[in-house]
């Protein structure tokens, strides 16, 4: 024992106190009756987030009661019944199969028939405009409002210089400018974080696509040479598109999923 | 650079408890309400500073920890050593390592989203910033709760680690398990360490502290080393051989002559011989314990050869027995002065001597002829130093003394006994003494002088005596009783009436004074009124000090003054510590006090204020 474990210590050498044991079952068994008075009483934000975490525990604490009383009770062996030998009252059920797989493939042989272009998002909320490009005002009694800036996430190339101040109509700001995007492969459920090779097609408004804005459902191309993926013919696949799934604007960050 | 001060390392907390601490600090300590149609620089202002407080929090508490451990090349090569030897230095560097990066990162986040939210310009749109840059924030510390617990339990381990000086004096044990090195400790030492049969009762470092030479020692005692290459030794003795690497101390190599820890003598000696190395420049000192069960003289030849070629070496072997207490006070005080003159040697050849002994000069007194002026001893002082030497001729006389008990000649007679002095009580005619004294009491008994009167009273005597008693007990009742009656009804207090005197008097004598001028215009022959006499100035001032002072008169006696005067005192605490006038003082200072008046109606409080 280390030189300053003094209660441990003390223990060691003299024993408990005579009525220690029973004060700890006493007071153990009082701490359930504190703890639903506190969660009584609670009130506010810490109340939601205490019931919250309690409800979590509480579920899981019903999971492994019922777990343990499965064990207990008998359990209908489905392997017994040998295969091939199907009881009267299931006769009918082959049809049904049989159905269900003629209506997938009809399923499928409409989803090859629709395009080529099968994305994740197929229909995206328009961003118009004004919501879009923000009026910019200019001139000496600031009349004029021919410019505008755009208040999306945006991307812009590499070698990109902006034109002359005094002639650019679009304001792409450097704050919203990004070149990253977090892509999830959707077979292998994995996020990457995959430098940005350009827009490719915005649905909202071909202008978007030129001026490079990036919004929900915007089909980008980016840079998969990290994935390390090979055609059949044995060359490198290091550009992919992939869709853009949340509001770049509102969340700080460019969140896409691959297009396979 | 003394941080042997580990205690003071603040706690860590775990990731969880963290994030939790963070996030409600920062719903209570910033603004809460916000509406969609205020401006927009108000409405990105008040995210911004939500952003900005977390960030801030995280920041100071990761950089409080990160200052707090200590970095292992600040600190002792001792305590480095050390640290290594129980948490790993890598794993420990890389702990502390990651909460520096969560912090880097922390801030970086916290300056993207606060540059993006200058172009929110939605109420929305700025609240699902705020609220995706805590969650990162949150994010990174959840990832840090392997470094978090860590951490915990480094600092919990080091608080309580014993503080070892490692500059101070040290006397350092080791050697084989359950030779003896913990009773040692506590022989000589107030430490109460273990001390059990089995082998590595001592798990981890003990130190213990003695006095020697008006000087503080610290004695260190290890966990037992057992014999194998440094490799192969696992933590508990590798925090011996550290302590052995590098504190700067006198070490004791403690040794069972009567191998009874279970390895024999040889393989005592071998052990010894390996971690020779790390006793250089140190002093050493053999100890051969458990003398009690054999000593070194009954061993076989070759065990006894072993302790003389070490003691051939110069190096000292000390029987000692902590069972019996011999040869320890030997072994502590060698062990002290050979430390002692160790340090003193190394200061002396170090270069900081240098400049002290500069500046040291003893003068001494120059002879001024060849005189001879011996110290002046007074004769006297002589005689009795004589006289208590226990040689001295009075003391041969001892034997012929005549005593009842034999055996109680040689007893040192004490000066003092209980207080008192013997030498007072020492009479040699005592004995003649005591017997002119009886013989007096005879004669006087004799004569009747201790005949009491009472057989002489004949009845009417005693009829009488017992009638004044009974008329002085009714007498002391009846003064109780009309002490109690309250005759007199309200009194003036004294004062007032010495002052109504001068007062009556004054007065009195105006009267005169109109009465006579009235005489005078009537010219009317009236009786001189006699005047109240003026009483003497000497009288009145001893009428005053024949009665009792204010705060004495109505109380008994001396217990019942102090009880009253803890009383009143008690009454006036209250008052006097509030700084009020008196009881009828109900000023109140602060009629709005701030802290019940000043910050937010929290959930449960809007009842009242």
């Amino acid at each position: 024992m280390p030189q300053n474990e003094h209660i441990e210590l003390h223990r060691k050498r003299h024993g408990y106190r005579l009525d220690h044991h029973e004060k700890k079952r006493k007071k153990e068994s009082r701490e359930v009756h504190e703890r639903a008075h506190k969660a009584h009483k609670m009130i506010g934000l810490k109340a939601k987030l205490y019931h919250k975490q309690r409800h979590a525990e509480k579920i899981q604490m019903k999971k492994t009661i019922k777990m343990h009383e499965q064990r207990k009770s008998k359990q209908k062996d489905d392997d017994k019944t040998p295969e091939g030998a199907v009881p009267a009252y299931l006769l009918d059920r082959e049809g049904q199969s049989r159905a269900k797989v003629l209506s997938n493939m009809i399923k499928q042989k409409r989803k090859e028939k629709a395009g080529k272009w099968e994305v994740p998002l197929p229909k995206v909320r328009a961003q118009g405009e004004t919501e879009v490009l923000k009026v910019v005002r200019t001139g000496k009694r600031q009349k004029k409002a021919w410019k505008r800036m755009v208040t999306k996430v945006c991307f812009v190339g590499d070698g990109f210089t902006r034109k002359p101040p005094k002639y650019e109509r679009f304001i792409r700001p450097m704050g919203l400018r990004f070149k990253k995007a977090h892509v999830t492969h959707p077979e292998l459920k994995a996020t990457f974080c995959l430098p940005i090779l350009g827009v490719k097609k915005n649905p909202s408004s071909p202008l978007y696509t030129t001026l490079g804005v990036i919004t929900k459902g915007t089909v980008i191309e980016v840079n998969v040479s990290e994935l390390g993926l090979v055609t059949q013919g044995g060359k490198v696949i290091w550009g992919k598109y992939a869709q853009v799934t949340n509001n770049p604007e509102n969340d700080g960050c460019i969140n896409a999923v691959l297009l396979v | 650079m003394a941080l042997y001060n580990f205690k003071k390392i603040m706690v860590v907390p775990t990731a969880k408890e963290f994030i939790d601490i963070t996030l409600s600090k920062t719903q209570r300590k910033t603004p809460t309400v916000v509406h969609k149609h205020y401006q927009i620089h108000r409405i990105r202002h008040f995210y911004m500073r939500k952003v900005k407080f977390t960030q801030q929090n995280y920041h100071d508490r990761l950089a409080q920890i990160l200052a707090d451990f200590p970095k292992l090349d600040d600190i002792h090569p001792f305590y480095a050593d050390l640290m290594n030897v129980l948490y790993d230095k890598d794993h420990y560097k890389l702990a502390l390592g990651q909460i520096n990066i969560a912090k880097n990162l922390i801030d970086n986040v916290a300056k993207d989203y606060v540059r993006l939210m200058k172009y929110g310009d939605s109420l929305y749109r700025c609240k699902q910033l705020k609220r995706a840059a805590l969650g990162r924030m949150c994010t990174v510390m959840k990832r840090q709760k392997q470094s978090l617990e860590y951490l915990e339990q480094v600092r919990q381990h080091l608080s309580r680690l014993p503080t070892i000086d490692p500059n101070t004096r040290t006397l350092l044990l080791c050697g084989y398990p359950n030779v003896g090195k913990s009773s040692f400790i506590n022989k000589v030492t107030r430490a109460d360490v273990e001390v059990q049969p089995y082998a590595f009762t001592t798990k981890s470092l003990f130190v213990g502290h003695m006095d020697y030479k008006y000087l503080r020692w610290q004695v260190v005692d290890t966990p037992g080393i057992l014999d194998h290459p440094l490799e192969e030794r696992n933590t508990i003795e590798m925090q011996a051989i550290t302590a052995l690497a590098h504190l700067r101390s006198a070490v004791l190599y403690v040794m069972d002559a009567s191998e009874q820890c279970g390895h024999t003598l040889e393989q005592q000696l071998a052990l010894f011989n390996n971690i020779r190395p790390l006793f250089a420049n140190k002093p050493l000192i053999v100890v051969a314990n458990k003398s009690d069960v054999k000593k070194i003289s009954e061993l076989s030849e070759e065990n006894q050869k072993i302790f003389a070629e070490i003691s051939a070496e110069g190096i000292p072997v000390i029987e000692t027995s902590t069972l019996t207490e011999e040869g320890v006070m030997q072994v502590k005080t060698e062990a002290c002065d050979k430390l002692l003159t160790h340090r003193v040697d190394t200061k002396m050849k170090g270069k900081k001597v240098h400049d002290v002994l500069n500046r040291l000069h003893l003068a001494v007194p120059a002879k001024r002829d060849e005189k001879e002026r011996p110290p002046f001893i007074p004769e006297g002082a002589v005689l009795r130093r004589k006289a208590m030497e226990v040689d001295s001729p009075k003391r041969k006389l001892v034997q012929y003394w005549d005593l009842m008990n034999d055996e109680e000649k040689q007893d040192k007679i004490p000066e003092v006994w209980e207080g008192h002095n013997i030498a007072d009580y020492i009479d040699p005619d005592i004995m003649k003494h005591l017997e002119d004294l009886e013989k007096e009491e005879d004669l006087k008994e004799k004569a009747g002088e201790y005949d009491s009167d009472s057989e002489s009273e004949d009845e009417e005597m005693k009829e009488i005596r017992q009638l004044a008693k009974q008329i002085r007990d009714k007498r002391k009742l009846k003064v109780l009783e009309s002490i109690e009656k309250d005759v007199h009804g309200p009194r003036m207090p004294r004062t007032s009436k010495k002052v109504h005197r001068i007062w009556s008097m004054w007065y009195k004598r105006r009267l005169l004074h109109y009465a006579e001028k009235a005489r005078r215009s009537r010219s009317v022959d009236r009786k001189r009124k006699r005047e109240p006499s003026e009483p003497p100035t000497s009288r009145t001032r001893s009428q005053s000090a024949s009665r009792p002072p204010r705060d004495k008169s109505g109380v008994r006696d001396a217990k019942m003054l102090k009880k009253v005067k803890t009383m009143m005192k008690n009454s006036q605490k209250g008052m006097n510590r509030q700084g009020k006038k008196g009881e009828s003082d109900r000023h109140i200072v602060d009629l709005k006090p701030k802290h019940l008046l000043a910050g937010k109606r929290k959930s449960g409080t809007n009842s009242r204020r």
